[in-house]
């Protein structure tokens, strides 16, 4: 979460991070890499978990950063490198989101990370009681029915959810990120907590 | 506040995006609207559901894995050039500028790449020579270009690697140096000699000479360093008629030593253009005017030549010679 230790934090960090920019940007490797280890640890989390898969994490981190290798001069220091860092992470997330999507269009199996298969609308759409979910299901299948229930909101939606709920940014921040409003950010939200309550209506 | 906006407060005040007052609004309407509340606990039992998927920290090894992959492609992205750099800070700074200023700023960097390019042009006709004959300042190889293009001398070789966009370009650079020291300086000595037939400036060429001619006059190295045989080429060659006129009084002491510095001033009794050099030689050759080859040279010249000035000199040499002999 984004709470004020990691504020503080980032703003401790300000001051050495912005000469680290400049020293990237005049074309030092050094302060590039230094840039990476101080970033690389969120960049795996988010995409780690948008995705679900290692590989694809993998991907994204190559790409975010050698994107931002190539693209450092012309960061102008109008947003912080953090959410400049994040904008490229998320705009590669999203693209993977929406390839995930095509790809699994008129389909409601998805196989989880056993191999096993997971029939997402018979589960969410089972009429049984979940009063007790510990009891039900054990806490992966759960997690794996949260994650099939995710996958149905479109990549934005998924997106702004993962950035609020799980990462625990602020509608602020993740608007800039997104280059859209904070209204915008708050209306998706809402929508989406909307769609992911009727999809797991089954499971409270 | 109705229902509709206190559906969408709740989500927000849930993840805490509410202000103190909205959600002191919020607090005032779920008291009493039962549906709302219900609406509440339903948000909250979607937030505590979410967390059965929660946000897992990518392991050590993905990390290594991830950072290692990176570090290969980056070392495969070649190092931006120059010309690059400056773009990018150009392109950095064009956004606050107006079109009439960048305009004069493009103009401006095409007129320095131009008049360094004729620089570079120019230096590499006139000093390539020079260069031939000086320690290069080799850069090392992995070293980029960011010098203006006017010191370099020349371009010795360009490579492509296969497959790839890597080129290797070796070239020499002109280093501008300067040296001080006495007559007696080995490297001195050297530089004068080289500027006796490589500067372009005849007051350099006359200065060398002129030094070279007073060591030789005072005996010093004019025995096995070269400067006798300098001072005949200049003799020879040299278009200045004032460095020919020093390199043959450098030559006066050797003239009945050494048979070589007596033909060179022959050479410049007969075919001088400067009739001054012609007479000084003819003067030169006294201590050798019984010679035969001098002897030929005087009369061909006393009989034959169209200066009555030198005429005359010649034949009062020879008229001499019998008083000497």
């Amino acid at each position: 979460m984004d709470g004020p230790e990691r504020v503080q934090e980032r703003q401790q960090t300000r001051a050495p991070e912005a000469e680290l920019i400049r020293e990237a940007q005049a074309g030092s490797r050094a302060a590039f890499d230094a840039l990476v280890r101080q970033y690389e640890q969120q960049v795996l989390r988010l995409a780690l978990h948008l995705t679900g898969s290692e590989h694809d994490a993998e991907d994204i981190y190559q790409e975010a950063f050698l994107k931002a290798f190539r693209y450092i001069g012309n960061f102008r220091f109008e947003c912080s490198f953090y959410t400049w860092i994040y904008r490229i992470v998320t705009n590669l997330c999203l693209d993977q989101l929406r390839r995930k999507k095509t790809r699994r269009e008129d389909q409601s199996v998805v196989v989880d990370h056993s191999g096993d298969e997971i029939d997402v609308l018979a589960s969410v759409s089972d009429n049984r009681s979940f009063s007790n979910p510990g009891k039900e299901l054990d806490r992966k299948m759960l997690g794996e029915r949260i994650q099939a229930a995710l996958n149905k909101l479109t990549p934005r939606e998924r997106m702004v959810f993962e950035l609020k709920h799980y990462q625990g940014l602020r509608l602020r921040t993740i608007g800039e990120m997104l280059n859209t409003t904070e209204e915008t950010a708050k209306n998706t939200l809402f929508r989406a907590t909307k769609k992911l309550r009727s999809q797991l209506a089954g499971l409270r | 506040m109705n229902c509709e906006v206190a559906h969408e407060r709740i989500v927000l005040g849930a993840y805490g995006e509410l202000t103190d007052e909205q959600a002191h609004e919020l607090e005032r309407h779920l008291a009493s609207c039962p549906e709302c509340s219900h609406e509440r606990q339903q948000v909250r039992a979607l937030q505590s559901l979410a967390a059965a998927h929660p946000v897992a920290e990518p392991d050590a090894n993905l990390i290594a894995r991830s950072r290692l992959r990176l570090e290969e492609a980056l070392d495969a992205v070649p190092p931006k050039r120059w010309y690059e750099r400056l773009g990018e800070s150009i392109a950095k700074g064009v956004a606050g500028l107006q079109a009439a200023p960048v305009a004069a700023i493009l103009l401006l960097i095409i007129g320095a790449g131009a008049g360094t390019l004729g620089g570079y042009e120019f230096a590499q006709g006139r000093l390539a020579h020079v260069v031939a004959h000086r320690p290069p300042a080799q850069p090392p190889d992995s070293q980029p270009v960011d010098s203006a293009p006017a010191e370099i001398a020349n371009i010795s070789s360009i490579v492509r690697e296969p497959n790839s966009e890597l080129i290797e370009v070796r070239y020499n650079q002109i280093v501008p140096q300067r040296i001080e020291g006495s007559l007696h300086d080995p490297a001195i000595r050297q530089l004068l000699m080289l500027a006796t037939e490589n500067a372009s400036s005849a007051g350099v060429r006359d200065n060398s000479v002129g030094l070279l001619a007073e060591e030789c006059r005072a005996g010093h190295g004019c025995k096995g360093e070269g400067f006798r045989d300098v001072l005949m080429t200049s003799l020879r060659y040299d278009k200045n008629g004032g460095v020919r006129a020093k390199a043959l009084e450098g030559l006066q002491p050797y003239v009945s030593e050494d048979m070589r510095v007596r033909d060179a001033v022959l050479e410049a009794v007969l075919y001088d253009s400067d009739p001054r050099i012609r007479t000084a030689a003819i003067s030169i050759l006294e201590p050798v005017e019984a010679d035969t080859s001098v002897r030929q040279v005087l009369s061909s010249v006393a009989n034959t030549d169209h200066n009555p000035h030198i005429r005359n000199a010649s034949r009062e040499v020879l008229g001499r010679a019998p008083v000497i002999q």
